[in-house]
């Protein structure tokens, strides 16, 4: 249900008279959508005081769209993006998403459904940098401050922020953990990207291959992308196992991808014996990695994602505080650091101890 | 269209030969095609021609062979179901559930998967039958319909944490061979048997040749229609549960583009989306040409755009191939 798309229209949250109606209106849809909705009598003070332009500050709607449903790491996001809504107070979140990354028009027509449906932000992730541009702009165009979340558009107009993981710096990490993992000599290794033509795997790739030429001693002899889709991670890593059999790393860029090359590592009996870097840090990564099946997790904190998106949007919205960038940043997690309390708070973020600030 | 003929006791010696002939020259392509194709990976990888590495492309065809079996039935019967991706993925992420969150045995999950395939095969044919939807828009509106419920009971997260003994179907090996080749070799010799040497085959070719036909010659035809959606759709969550059991988890976005695969390979290997055609050895033949130039490209360290382009030129080139042959069939006959 929470996925469906929501067409129903909203009075404009910044009249008055409206405001009753509409929180009548967000907490009998709350049930339906998964929403969050809290109300707050004292912060309705404190943030009218704070409003620059004189409006009652009255109840936010914000849409928050990941790439696509369906990812541990959206779920995350989404958690972020919820508990930021919660603490602001006042603030509903409606949480929508395609059920593919690929669906890039879908995305598109997303998008401009809460241009339609006029919400007071919105706060999402481009499937496609190029593509989702005119969205962004539309939205503006139709005076709907926009917030990036994981992944931005090109262009990124100026006033538009983008919430991210520095992807590139990140990825060349990745690259020299994998050399420091593999040590001396001459080795094989194999990238598995996800989704060719997205910003955020582009930028992993270079990342990742940047880091590489600074290791002589590591080629790249593999690279085929995994669309996201476990079993087609599995199937290109087990066919580039074929053709290389002296492979001796292999770098895989988001979750399925990481999930379907160990599932092909540990088919072919070689566990252990090839070295995984993987990003993400869904359940059964985590367990990959304390088995040893996977060496080191390059882990995001999406949480922090949906976190900073709502709350700098909804700041924006009552304050007028001007939105700007900020790096979410990364957590590398190898076996040696992954019970400590730190690698907790990223991998099981809650609200009661958000991995942020 | 033998079988038509028999339906409509309308039998002449010339239709039955040719349609013989057209039908073994349809899969004569595809499969010289898998042949060349075949021999010229051996030459352009060492590592192509090995039993892992074959193996391995019966495995990663397995659930996809499997699928385009069932897609096959629906196309003879001159119908189409789009639902096969988001029903596979249901009917694995619920095998996945009973295993991790009710604690049964993988055969019980896999009962279980089987039979939600089923019923959303029973969904679709009484659409089709009872409510006289097309085919094309009865199974559009099961592959959202069996996708949402698929977020809605994973909650849009994997089912993660599965144990060993889930990997059975998908990772599992009889006497060395891997059981997921086992099945489809099961499934395609059952449903191969069942489509050519009974009369429910023969009902279902009819069906698809001309219903109208089928219907005044007396066969059932809302109950086998129906039928043929149900074992299509066993079929589907059969496969959905060995792709779940691949990856050791029930991913809610598998599938997602299935359908476009499977229906390649039944019309690859000669599956007419007017009905009345097609045969199981044809649509296998398809699933492994496509499953070879994958396989190779990644090989040869070719990029996925590539591979894409590839596989439509095989479909544009089967198809037409298969249309040249009947018109001269036809033109001489």
């Amino acid at each position: 249900m929470a996925h469906s798309i929501k067409t129903r229209r909203r009075p404009p949250a910044r009249r008055r008279h409206a405001a009753a109606l509409t929180v009548l209106v967000a907490t009998t849809v709350l049930g339906a959508c998964g929403g969050v909705e809290v109300r707050d009598g004292n912060d309705d003070q404190a943030t009218e005081a704070a409003d620059p332009s004189g409006d009652a500050p009255g109840p936010l709607e914000l849409a928050v769209l990941p790439k696509a449903v369906g990812h541990e790491f959206w779920t995350t996001v989404r958690a972020g993006a919820e508990c930021a809504a919660e603490q602001a107070g006042d603030v509903t979140v409606e949480w929508d998403g395609v059920t593919a990354e690929t669906d890039v028009e879908g995305q598109v027509n997303l998008v401009q459904n809460f241009v339609t449906t006029q919400v007071d932000g919105i706060v999402y992730a481009a499937t496609d940098s190029a593509a989702l541009a005119p969205a962004t702009q539309a939205a503006l165009d139709a005076g709907i401050p926009v917030a990036m979340i994981d992944s931005g558009t090109e262009p990124q107009p100026d006033e538009v922020p983008l919430y991210a993981t520095d992807n590139r710096a990140a990825a060349v990490e990745a690259a020299n953990l994998l050399a420091e993992e593999l040590g001396e000599g001459e080795h094989d290794v194999a990238l598995i990207e996800f989704q060719p033509g997205s910003q955020t795997n582009t930028e992993r790739v270079e990342g990742f291959t940047e880091g590489l030429a600074q290791h002589d001693n590591l080629t790249l002899v593999g690279q085929q992308p995994s669309h996201s889709d476990v079993n087609e991670a599995r199937r290109v890593t087990e066919d580039i196992l074929t053709a290389n059999p002296d492979l001796a790393g292999i770098f895989a860029a988001n979750e399925p991808s990481v999930l379907g090359a160990a599932q092909a590592v540990e088919a072919a009996g070689l566990s252990g014996e090839i070295v995984i870097i993987g990003w993400d840090a869904a359940p059964d990564e985590v367990a990959g990695l304390r088995s040893g099946q996977i060496s080191a997790l390059v882990v995001q904190n999406p949480f922090n994602m949906g976190y900073l998106g709502v709350t700098n949007m909804v700041n924006h919205l009552r304050e007028g505080t001007p939105l700007e960038s900020a790096d979410t940043g990364v957590t590398f997690l190898t076996q040696e650091n992954v019970d400590t309390d730190e690698a907790a708070a990223i991998l099981e973020p809650s609200c009661d101890n958000p991995p942020v600030g | 269209m033998t079988t038509v003929e028999r339906a409509d006791e309308a039998v002449r010696p010339g239709d039955w030969l040719r349609e013989r002939l057209s039908n073994a020259l349809s899969e004569f392509t595809a499969a010289a095609a898998l042949i060349v194709l075949f021999v010229a990976l051996s030459f352009a990888s060492p590592h192509f021609l090995t039993a892992d590495n074959l193996f391995n492309i019966g495995a990663q065809t397995a659930v996809i062979a499997i699928i385009a079996t069932a897609q096959t039935m629906v196309i003879i019967t001159k119908g189409i179901d789009l639902s096969v991706g988001s029903v596979a993925a249901l009917a694995g992420v619920v095998g996945a559930m009973t295993v991790r969150d009710l604690g049964f045995s993988v055969w019980t999950a896999t009962l279980v998967a089987i039979v939600i395939g089923a019923l959303a095969g029973l969904v679709n044919g009484l659409l089709v039958t009872a409510a006289r939807i097309p085919p094309f828009i009865a199974t559009l509106g099961m592959m959202s319909a069996a996708r949402g419920l698929v977020f809605i009971i994973t909650g849009a997260v994997g089912v993660y944490g599965l144990p060993e003994s889930f990997q059975l179907l998908g990772n599992g090996e009889i006497a060395g061979i891997p059981f997921a080749i086992v099945l489809t070799g099961l499934v395609a010799i059952g449903i191969a048997f069942l489509l050519s040497q009974t009369q429910f085959g023969q009902y279902t070719y009819a069906m698809g040749s001309n219903l109208e036909a089928a219907r005044r010659s007396g066969i059932s035809v809302g109950r086998h229609l129906t039928t043929v959606y149900v074992i299509a759709g066993v079929l589907v969550g059969l496969g959905g549960m060995i792709a779940a059991s691949r990856v050791n988890s029930g991913q809610p976005n598998y599938g997602i583009a299935l359908e476009l695969d499977v229906i390649a390979a039944a019309v690859i290997g000669g599956a007419s989306l007017f009905g009345g055609q097609g045969r199981i050895i044809g649509t296998l033949i398809g699933a492994f040409l496509i499953a070879l130039v994958r396989n190779g490209a990644v090989l040869l360290d070719i990029s996925i755009h590539v591979q894409m382009v590839i596989v439509g030129l095989i479909i544009w080139a089967a198809v037409y191939f298969d249309q040249y042959r009947r018109r001269r069939l036809e033109s001489r006959g």
